[in-house]
């Protein structure tokens, strides 16, 4: 395949990605495998990038949170079909991989979904525990898959009383140094989240992107991610 | 007739649906309502002065409530129900709410659109935080203000010193002693009697909130509990739980619904028609006998934006021309208090939701999450601006204009908004007054609103 069609189709998986169109995103995964693009940056340029342009457009509420829904739908099933041919060294290509959950005694996910969304959509593979998880659980779950960032969510005040021990429990079971915490929500604020241990604190989807980037980038030593 | 058993009885036999294409389903059914009554936002016309919107966003909301029901996450079941069960429903809805006792009594009735009856007027700090030993004086500055005719709970922080935890046994102990503190505080305001909508703040977990409800820890038979819609247009078990304990109880009941624009619904006309809704769904699930509004914008976290105004103001004028619910408008400011921002915010708000025939809940601030930052002064300016507003005959078209005027004043400012000053920043805890600053503060903001158009020597 040249160089101009292959930018082509990129385009094209930028566009239905965008557009949210699962049918068009799916064909279009199959139309690059059957063309032998690498598969690593046909995520990379064309479905990631794809949703960096919904994050954009959800940020000024261009979007709503249906199509973010939707895109998102749209490029995991793309990437479905691209997985099998992602050769082994790109496989671990993650660029990190993320246990979240929304908080025990809540029930509100809205926040973490969206997040979590926007986290798949960036490259990070994320566990999710869905709501109402108990700190061991974070824990446990981010053993079990040598995981880089655990990250908790809370909409209520009586729930977010919770995450301080994230930190502290880690640190009584002796794995403090192994994972970054990152902690967000409508009640928490920065520095309560650094105040009780946090790594990092997201405002909105789009900064918990960021930090969870910088996040990885200390965890591995500074290189860039 | 449908009665509450018969209505909680479809969370155990709906049809079954995926909680995530029940969610995909609202924006969708939003869309189409919007296209089938043509619903445009306009926001040169913040405070629409259109009755023919208006009622096509009533009948627009209502289609949708028929279409989509009611989601229970805890069945996974949609709870549908007949336009003949929602308009008995409507029929038989409280036609008014006492709370309080004594000279204390206060009670709330229909308010039309333009209504000159000024907007009963309930103030909290909406859970926002608080050391353990600030709770009482930040309620307390609610509770004391002459226009409060209910008041309710702050969070705190840490009850005997130690962090309230949802489902532990501190969290009973922390909504018991949320209860007693809010007598104590509406007695150290010399309104022993005051009524308390919301009695708790301290416990999310009906078991903690239910053991708090008692004489024995100063509650009034008529004070009460809200109860929540978890997100658009589902319910939960949990609370409604709530609902079957203060129907046996006697105490008063209203629903709280939050739903959020560029959430699941899409933008401000599908979170209108969404709004709408949940008040069929207050009144069905919950039989809430009056419905409490916080519609905001999700990256804002705020409902003074302009599309937000826009949203409050047609949703209650939808409604007070179409029912005769009890309705009021929950201010969320993105400025913090002792700030011109939150004033202007405060003043806009209560602009769109009085003429619209609401009442006025005030008021969160600061986005309702910073500790300490919120002080009974951001009610009073609240309260005040709605009392003047009905006195003055304001009407929706003059509403508008001060609006636009008003919007000038922050809008540019919405993302970035200062959070202000902390409670002890802003009234001397000795007394419980208000700083001169925040007092002149107020003055300076009521002159430049003067200008604008609002009449405070009405007040």
């Amino acid at each position: 395949m040249n160089a101009k069609a292959e930018a082509n189709l990129i385009e094209a998986i930028v566009d239905a990605t965008v557009h949210y169109d699962e049918a068009r995103c799916v064909a279009l995964a199959r139309q690059a495998v059957d063309q032998g693009l690498d598969p690593f940056k046909v995520i990379r340029d064309g479905y990631s990038r794809g949703m960096q342009i919904v994050g954009d457009k959800f940020s000024t509420l261009e979007y709503c949170l249906p199509e973010v829904m939707l895109a998102a739908d749209a490029m995991n099933a793309a990437t479905e079909v691209l997985k099998p041919h992602l050769i082994q060294s790109h496989a671990s290509d993650s660029e990190g991989v993320i246990v979240i959950g929304v908080i025990q005694g809540d029930i509100h996910d809205l926040g973490k979904n969206i997040v979590k969304i926007m986290l798949r959509a960036a490259g990070f593979t994320v566990h999710d525990l869905g709501n109402d998880a108990p700190v061991r659980r974070f824990i446990e779950k981010a053993e079990e898959l040598s995981a880089d960032i655990i990250a908790a969510s809370a909409i209520l005040t009586t729930t977010m009383s919770y995450m301080p021990d994230i930190a502290s429990m880690l640190s009584e079971l002796g794995l403090r140094d192994k994972y970054m915490i990152m902690l967000g929500g409508a009640p928490v604020i920065a520095d309560w989240a650094m105040e009780v241990g946090a790594d990092g604190y997201g405002e909105d989807a789009v900064e918990a992107v960021d930090v969870a980037k910088r996040l990885m980038q200390k965890k591995r030593g500074g290189q860039q991610t | 007739m449908i009665g509450f058993w018969d209505v909680i009885g479809r969370s155990e036999s709906g049809p079954l649906v995926k909680e995530k294409e029940f969610d995909l389903r609202v924006g969708r059914v939003a869309r189409q309502m919007i296209e089938k009554y043509d619903i445009k936002y306009d926001p040169q016309n913040v405070i629409p002065a259109d009755d023919g919107l208006a009622d096509r966003v009533y009948q627009a909301g209502l289609d949708l409530f028929l279409e989509l029901g009611i989601y229970c996450r805890d069945t996974g079941r949609l709870m549908k129900f007949t336009r003949d069960e929602v308009q008995w429903a409507l029929k038989h809805a409280a036609a008014t709410v006492t709370y309080g006792q004594g000279r204390d009594m206060a009670t709330m009735t229909y308010r039309a659109v333009e209504d000159r009856k000024p907007p009963f007027c309930i103030m909290t700090p909406v859970g926002a935080p608080v050391a353990e030993e600030r709770f009482v004086p930040m309620v307390q500055s609610y509770a004391q203000e002459p226009l409060a005719q209910t008041f309710s709970s702050a969070f705190s922080q840490t009850v005997h010193g130690r962090p309230i935890k949802s489902g532990t046994p501190q969290e009973v102990e922390a909504a018991i002693w949320n209860v007693i503190k809010l007598r104590e505080a509406a007695r150290a305001a010399g309104r022993p009697q005051i009524g308390i909508h919301n009695l708790v703040s301290n416990a999310e977990r009906t078991d903690a909130i239910l053991a708090a409800v008692q004489a024995d820890f100063g509650v009034q038979p008529n004070d009460g509990l809200c109860i929540a819609a978890t997100a658009e247009l589902k319910i939960d078990y949990e609370r409604v739980k709530k609902t079957v304990f203060l129907r046996q109880s006697g105490h008063n009941k209203y629903g709280l619904y939050g739903p959020l624009v560029g959430g699941y619904a899409g933008g401000p006309q599908a979170t209108a028609l969404v709004h709408i809704a949940h008040h069929f769904l207050g009144l069905l699930a919950f039989e809430a006998q009056w419905h409490c509004g916080f519609p905001l914008h999700i990256h804002h976290g705020c409902n003074t934006t302009r599309e937000l105004l826009w949203l409050v103001s047609l949703t209650a004028q939808a409604l007070s021309r179409n029912t005769r619910l009890l309705i009021t408008a929950n201010t969320f400011a993105a400025a913090g208090p002792c700030t011109e921002m939150v004033a202007y915010e405060i003043v806009a708000h209560a602009l769109a939701a009085t003429v619209a025939g609401a009442d006025l809940d005030l008021a969160a601030v600061a986005r309702n999450r910073h500790p300490e930052h919120a002080t009974g002064m951001e009610a009073r300016i609240g309260a005040e601006a709605g009392h003047l507003i009905a006195r003055q005959g304001v009407t929706r078209e003059q509403a508008n204009e001060i609006v636009k005027q008003i919007l000038t004043q922050y809008e540019d400012q919405l993302a970035d908004a200062p959070i202000g000053k902390r409670l002890d920043e802003c009234y001397r805890l000795e007394t419980l007054e208000p700083t001169q600053a925040y007092l002149e503060l107020y003055e300076q903001v009521k002159e430049k609103l003067g200008k604008f158009g609002l009449d405070y020597s009405l007040l």
